[in-house]
C-alpha cells in the first residue's frame, strides 16, 4: 500500500508544494485555545516609596489551582475566598513557596458580616508590608469562578485521605484547573506624573490680604489598585472642596459679600504616597518662584481628609495653635458651630506632634508645617485607620432614612452626615473670613441655608463619579478623565486654575510605580498525566478487539449465509 | 489537552480505517488510487451541496430553542445527493459487488474523517483544555465508517436490475434512514434531551441496526443467485 500511496504522493505534491506551505503555516501557528472560564484579576499593590519595597513583585503566572486545605502548595496557585479568608492561611501558602495566591471577593460587597471586613481591613496594610515575589491576585466572584473554587476545593481536601486505590482513581478522573495569565511581567513604569489642580478666588480689596488654603487628595488607596474607590477617604474631602468651592465663589461673586480674603484651593494627586502632590506642589511655591500667594500672609492651611461618616470632627494639629492667630480662630468657630447649629456633632482637636522616625506622614497638614500653619479635618481620630487605605471603602450610601437594615459593612459615605459636616466647615470659615464673632453675629446664625445652601445632591452626584472608577495614583495620569473632569469643575467656579505636576526624580525618586495590575486570568480545565496513559491504553484495547473483529468478520457473513440459506432451499 | 491527547485521539479516529483497509483485502487490488478518487467525489458533491443549501434556504430566524423540524427535513433531503454520489462513485468502478461497496466507502469516509475531523482535532485536542467532545468525535468517526459501507451497500442493492420484488421495500426503508439519519439524532437529541454520550450510543445503535439489515439483505441478495 505505501508503494502505491507514494506514488500518488508524489504526483499530487509536484503542483500543490504552495498548498503545502501555506498548509504547514497554518498548523504551526500559535494556539489560541478556549478557557473553561476568563475572567478579570487585579493585582496587589506594588511600589517603591522613597527607596522601600512594598507588595507583589510578581505577576505572570502559570500554574495548577490549590485551596488552602491541600498539603502540597509549592509552585500551585492557591485560591481563597474572602469569607475563609485569614492571614495564618496566607502565611502558610507564602511558607511552602506557592506560586501564587487568587483571593476571591465576592461580588457584593454587603452580604459578608461585619467582623470579616473588618478583619480584612486591618489586614490590608500587613499584606503589603511583607514584600513577596509571589503574585497576589483579586478576582470578583460570579457562578463559574466560584464552580471551579468548589471543584478545586474538592479534589484538594481528598488528596490526604483514603486508600491507595482511590486516590488513583481519583487522580486519574479528576478535574484539574490550570491558571494562566496573559499578560508580561511586571516592571516600572518611567516618568510617571501625578497631576494636582489648584484654583483660587481673589479677595476683595487691593494687594497683601491673608490667604487661605483649603488642600484635599483626591487620589485613593487599597491593596489592590484597581479595586479602590475611596469613597470615604478621599473621595469625600474633594466632594466638599468642590461644594466649598462652588459657594465661596457665589459669596465672592457679589460685591458686597466679596471678603478681605483669597481662597486657594489645591487637588492634590499622589496624597496616600506621602503626599507627594503637596509636598512638591509647596515646594516650587516656596521655595522657587518669586512670588505667590503661598509665600506672603498665609492664615492657615485647612486640609481635608476623610469627612464621609461618623458623628465626630477632629482637627489634627501638629502644635496647639496659639491665642489670636488666624488658626485658633478657625478652631474656635468650629467649636461654635458645632455645638450651636448640630449638637449631635462632637468636634475635638487632637494634637499629634510629628515623628520624625516614622517613614511616612501621618496627615496632609504636616507636609506644610515647616513654614505654614496647617491643619487637618477629619472623622477619623487616627491615620492609622485601616479605613484611609482600605479596598473596601467603597460607594454604597445608606441615607439615614433608609432604614436601620441596610447598613453596609466597611466604611462608607453618609450623605447626610456628609452635607452636615460641608456645612459646618462652610459656617466656620464664613465666620472666620468676615470676621463674625468679633462683629457680635451668635453662633446660631446659619448662613447656608436656602439659596446658598449645601446642594446634597450635587454632593451625591460627586461621590457617585468619584467612586464609578479607581482613582489609585497609579492608574490616573496627566491626561486621565478623573484629572480632566475635576479642572473642568474647578473652572466653573474658580480661576487660574493651573495643573501641577510631579515626577520622581531621577537618581534618587520618591516613588515608583509598577504596571501590569490588571489581568485577565484562563482557568483551563485540564486533567493529569496518569489519565492520558490511561486514555491511551483503553484506546489501544479497543483497537485490538476492533482489528480482531474485522479479521474474523468472516465469521458473521458465514453465519448470515448459513441463515439465509435454509430459506432457499426450502423454496 | 497537549500533544498525547491529540495523539490518542488520532488514533482512535484514524486507526479503525486503517485496519479496515487493511483487512478487507483491498490493497491487494491496488484500490488507493480509487479510493482517493471517491474522496474527490465526495469533496465535489459537498461543494454542490453547499452551494445548493446556501442560495434555495432562507437562514432560520426564529427564536432560539425552537427546533426547526420542516427545515432541518428540507436540509436533510439535501443529502439525497450523497447516495446520487456513492452511485457514481461505484458505477466508475468495475468489479465485484463488494469492491465496489468497499472502495466507495472507504473513499467517501476517509474523505469525509479528513475534511471534517482533522481540524477541529489539531486545534482543539492540542490545546491545555480538556473536554470529552474530541473522544467523542473520534468515536463517531468509527461509526461514520460503519454507516458509509452500509449507506454504499444499500445504494448498490437500490441499483441492482436483479433485486427482488419483495426486497423493494426494505432496501428503500433502509435508504431513507440512511439519509435522513441525523435528522433523526438531532430529534432525539432534542425532544429527549440526551447528553453527549447517551447520544453517541443512540447514534452507534442505529447505524448497527442499520448496517445488520443492510448485510443481511446483501448476503440473500449475493448467495440466492
Amino acid at each position: 500500500m505505501f508503494e502505491e500511496a507514494s506514488e500518488v504522493l508524489e504526483n499530487m505534491l509536484k503542483w500543490s508544494f504552495p498548498l503545502s506551505l501555506v498548509l504547514f503555516l497554518v498548523l504551526v501557528c500559535p494556539l489560541r485555545a478556549e478557557a473553561a472560564h476568563e475572567f478579570s484579576v487585579y493585582r496587589m499593590q506594588q511600589y517603591d516609596l522613597q527607596g522601600q519595597t512594598y507588595g507583589s513583585r510578581n505577576a505572570i503566572l502559570n500554574t495548577e489551582a490549590r485551596t488552602v486545605e491541600a498539603e502540597v502548595l509549592s509552585r500551585r496557585c492557591v485560591m481563597m475566598r474572602l469569607a475563609d479568608f485569614s492571614y495564618e492561611k496566607y502565611q502558610k501558602a507564602l511558607r511552602q513557596s506557592a506560586g501564587a495566591v487568587v483571593i476571591i471577593l465576592p461580588q457584593n460587597m454587603s452580604t459578608m458580616p461585619q467582623d470579616i471586613v473588618q478583619q480584612f481591613m486591618e489586614l490590608e496594610p500587613e499584606l503589603l508590608a511583607t514584600e513577596t515575589i509571589v503574585p497576589v491576585y483579586f478576582a470578583l466572584e460570579d457562578e463559574e469562578l466560584l464552580s471551579i473554587y468548589t471543584q478545586t476545593q474538592i479534589s484538594s481536601s481528598s488528596q490526604g485521605s483514603s486508600s491507595a486505590a482511590e486516590v488513583l482513581l481519583h487522580t486519574a478522573t479528576a478535574n484539574g484547573f490550570q491558571m494562566v495569565t496573559s499578560g508580561a511581567q511586571s516592571k516600572a513604569v518611567s516618568d510617571w506624573a501625578i497631576t494636582s489642580l489648584e484654583g483660587r478666588l481673589t479677595g476683595a480689596g487691593g494687594e497683601d490680604l491673608p490667604t487661605i488654603v483649603l488642600v484635599a487628595h483626591y487620589d485613593s488607596f487599597g491593596v489592590a489598585p484597581w479595586l479602590s474607590y475611596g469613597a470615604d477617604s478621599n473621595g469625600s474631602g474633594v466632594a466638599i472642596l468642590l461644594e466649598l468651592a462652588r459657594l465661596f465663589s457665589r459669596l465672592y461673586s457679589y460685591k458686597r459679600t466679596h471678603a478681605g480674603y483669597n481662597l486657594l484651593f489645591f487637588l492634590s494627586g499622589g496624597g496616600k504616597f506621602n503626599y507627594q502632590g503637596t509636598k512638591r506642589w509647596l515646594e516650587d511655591n516656596l521655595d522657587h518662584t518669586d512670588s505667590s500667594l503661598l509665600q506672603d500672609n498665609v492664615a492657615f492651611v485647612l486640609c481635608l481628609d476623610t469627612l464621609g461618616n461618623g458623628d465626630n470632627l477632629h482637627l489634627h494639629v501638629s502644635k496647639p495653635p496659639k491665642e489670636g492667630s488666624p488658626q485658633h480662630a478657625l478652631l474656635k468657630e468650629l467649636e461654635m458651630v458645632a455645638a450651636h447649629q448640630h449638637p449631635d456633632l462632637k468636634f475635638s482637636m487632637v494634637h499629634k506632634k510629628i515623628n520624625l522616625a516614622d517613614d511616612t506622614l501621618a496627615w496632609e497638614h504636616e507636609r506644610g508645617i515647616r513654614r505654614l500653619p496647617a491643619f487637618t479635618l477629619s472623622h477619623l481620630e487616627s491615620h492609622r485607620s485601616p479605613a484611609r487605605h482600605s479596598i473596601m471603602d467603597m460607594r454604597s450610601v445608606s441615607s439615614s432614612l433608609e432604614g436601620a437594615g441596610e447598613a453596609t459593612a466597611g466604611p462608607h459615605v453618609d450623605l447626610t452626615k456628609l452635607s452636615r459636616n460641608t456645612k459646618v466647615i462652610a459656617e466656620a470659615l464664613t465666620r472666620v473670613i468676615y470676621n463674625l464673632t468679633e462683629k457680635g453675629v451668635s453662633g446660631d446664625l446659619e448662613i447656608f441655608t436656602e439659596q446658598m445652601q449645601v446642594q446634597e445632591d450635587q454632593l451625591a452626584s460627586l461621590v457617585d463619579w468619584l467612586t464609578a472608577q479607581p482613582r489609585a495614583a497609579q492608574l490616573v495620569d496627566k491626561d486621565s478623565s478623573i484629572v480632566n473632569t475635576l479642572e473642568y469643575h474647578l473652572n466653573r467656579y474658580l480661576k487660574d486654575v493651573k495643573r501641577h505636576l510631579v515626577r520622581a526624580d531621577k537618581r534618587d525618586p520618591e516613588f515608583v510605580f509598577y504596571d501590569q495590575l490588571k489581568q485577565t486570568m484562563n482557568a483551563y480545565r485540564v486533567k493529569p498525566a496518569i489519565f492520558d496513559l490511561l486514555l491511551a491504553v483503553c484506546i489501544a484495547s479497543y483497537l485490538g478487539v476492533l482489528y480482531l473483529a474485522v479479521q474474523n468478520f468472516g465469521f458473521l457473513y458465514g453465519f448470515l449465509r448459513r441463515v439465509t440459506a435454509p430459506r432457499v432451499k426450502q423454496h | 489537552m497537549t500533544l498525547f491527547h491529540f495523539g490518542n485521539c488520532f488514533s482512535l479516529a484514524y486507526f479503525p480505517y486503517f485496519i479496515t483497509y487493511k483487512c478487507s483485502g483491498l490493497s491487494e487490488y491496488n484500490a488507493f488510487w480509487r479510493c482517493v478518487q471517491a474522496g474527490a467525489t465526495y469533496l465535489f458533491v459537498q461543494l454542490c451541496k453547499m452551494l445548493f443549501l446556501a442560495t434555495f434556504f432562507p437562514t432560520w430566524e426564529g427564536g432560539a430553542g425552537v427546533y426547526d423540524f420542516v427545515g432541518e427535513f428540507m436540509k436533510a433531503t439535501v443529502d439525497m445527493a450523497d447516495l446520487l454520489g456513492l452511485h457514481l462513485v461505484m458505477s466508475r468502478n468495475a468489479g465485484k459487488g463488494e469492491y465496489k461497496i468497499m472502495v466507495a466507502a472507504m473513499g467517501w469516509a476517509t474523505a469525509e474523517l479528513i475534511m471534517s475531523r482533522c481540524i477541529p482535532l489539531w486545534v482543539g485536542a492540542r490545546g491545555i483544555e480538556f473536554d470529552w467532545k474530541y473522544i467523542q468525535m473520534s468515536f463517531d468517526s468509527n461509526i461514520s465508517l460503519v454507516h458509509y459501507i452500509a449507506m454504499a451497500a444499500v445504494v448498490w442493492m437500490f441499483t441492482r436490475y436483479d433485486l427482488p420484488k419483495s426486497f423493494r421495500l426494505p432496501v428503500t426503508i433502509l435508504l431513507g434512514l440512511c439519509v435522513y439519519k441525523g435528522f433523526l439524532m438531532e430529534l432525539f437529541v432534542h425532544v429527549f434531551l440526551l447528553g453527549s454520550w447517551t447520544a453517541l450510543l443512540v447514534k452507534a445503535v442505529l447505524t448497527g441496526a442499520i448496517s445488520l439489515c443492510s448485510l443481511f439483505l446483501f448476503v440473500t441478495l449475493v448467495h440466492s443467485n
